[in-house]
């Protein structure tokens, strides 16, 4: 065996791992957030699918971007974003990640989320119920396993469309307000 | 006496309202002048209405104001004062009640940001508080908007028009039709 076959069946190996145990990050920015407690609890109990709550960024696989992101919190999910160990997925929530849901026209929140960073997977609705949303990370595991979920390789591919993008929309990237200073 | 005609005779007897208004039986509003706000506020301090719930200013585009309303609450009397007073638009500025409401801090702030109100006395309203790093003229004004800021910044998702037939299939609306002729071909015993 080459060296890129062994690579490959030690990447199906973590795959198969990573996919049966996804941890995720809530960041509940919007509305959406509201149908992550059923999906966590008995009603239908995302444990089942080896998934589960992570408190910090650096342990966890999944970010749940779940609704609508103003400028100010865009930031943060950046910076959230950037510190996520690899690989990383990315699931956007309701229609204000897809194109601005009912806040397409407001000054303070952005339209498009995979113009900043790359989502793997959308869950459509507004805001999507809760079957929507375990179908949505069911389809995740799916992507995994067909090696489809490779936002964070397009994010490094692409690192400077997006930091374009994210430059031309927030004018500077870093958080300044008072606890930063 | 209930507290709202308390209040009322406490207000009225002092200072010069230009317009009472009674919301409810637990609201009242006082419209007075600018320069009578922060004596009309210390005073209703010390009678009881210690705590400063909100304080937001309304554009009133066409008389060329900013309306300020200053909220106070009592935790004895089940009673919200509203204190209101106008101030000129073009250079809308109106002196802290920091000394008298220390949590007016971070509303003034919120006011100038949204507004563009200035509040000499408060030694940090100019700092940014929720917009971060804002362009534009004070977002919440009423000639400020909103969906050309939102064009101008945020890219746009941009959709073809293929939701009706997709990958060559027949197009529901097709079917349906077909549907719909054989149900009344039927209804009428298989005649045209
Ligand atoms: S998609 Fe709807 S429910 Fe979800 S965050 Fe946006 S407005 Fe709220």
């Amino acid at each position: 065996m080459t060296k890129e076959e062994v690579d490959r069946k030690w990447w199906e190996i973590g795959d198969f791992f990573r996919r049966n145990s996804l941890w995720m990050l809530m960041y509940c920015t919007g509305c959406c957030a509201i149908e992550l407690p059923p999906a966590m609890t008995s009603a239908y109990d995302m444990e089942r699918l080896g998934m589960g709550p992570m408190a910090t960024p650096r342990q966890a696989d999944v970010l749940l971007v779940t609704g609508y992101l103003s400028l100010k919190t865009l930031r943060r999910l950046i910076y959230t974003y950037e510190q996520m160990s690899e690989p990383k997925y990315v699931v956007g929530f309701g229609s204000c990640t897809i194109n601005g849901g009912i806040y397409h026209d407001s000054h303070a929140v952005i339209n498009q989320l995979d113009q900043y960073i790359p989502v793997d997977t959308y869950v459509a609705g507004c805001m999507p119920n809760t079957e929507a949303v375990m179908n949505g990370f069911i389809d995740l595991m799916e992507l995994i396993k067909t090696k489809k979920a490779d936002g964070w390789k397009r994010y490094h591919e692409n690192y400077e469309w997006y930091k374009k993008n994210q430059l031309d929309s927030l004018g500077s990237i870093e958080v300044k307000d008072e606890f930063h200073e | 006496m209930n507290s709202v005609e308390f209040a009322r005779e406490l207000v009225e007897s002092k200072f010069q309202v230009l317009k009472t208004e009674v919301v409810d039986q637990y609201q009242i509003s006082f419209e007075v002048t600018r320069d009578d706000v922060h004596r009309l506020l210390s005073m209703l301090k010390q009678a009881g209405w210690i705590q400063l719930s909100y304080l937001s200013a309304i554009d009133w585009l066409e008389d060329n104001e900013f309306e300020l309303v200053y909220i106070v609450m009592n935790w004895d009397k089940a009673l919200h004062i509203q204190v209101r007073t106008r101030i000129d638009r073009e250079h809308p500025e109106m002196d802290s009640v920091l000394s008298i409401f220390p949590g007016c801090k971070y509303y003034e702030r919120e006011c100038h940001e949204f507004f563009g109100v200035k509040f000499p006395g408060n030694p940090d309203f100019e700092k940014q508080l929720i917009l971060e790093e804002w362009d534009d003229i004070p977002p919440l004004r009423k000639d400020f908007d909103p969906r050309a800021y939102s064009d101008a910044h945020f890219a746009k998702r941009e959709y073809e028009d293929r939701h009706t037939v997709l990958n060559n299939q027949s197009s529901k609306q097709k079917q349906r039709e077909a549907r719909k002729e054989r149900i009344t071909t039927i209804g009428k015993g298989g005649r045209k």
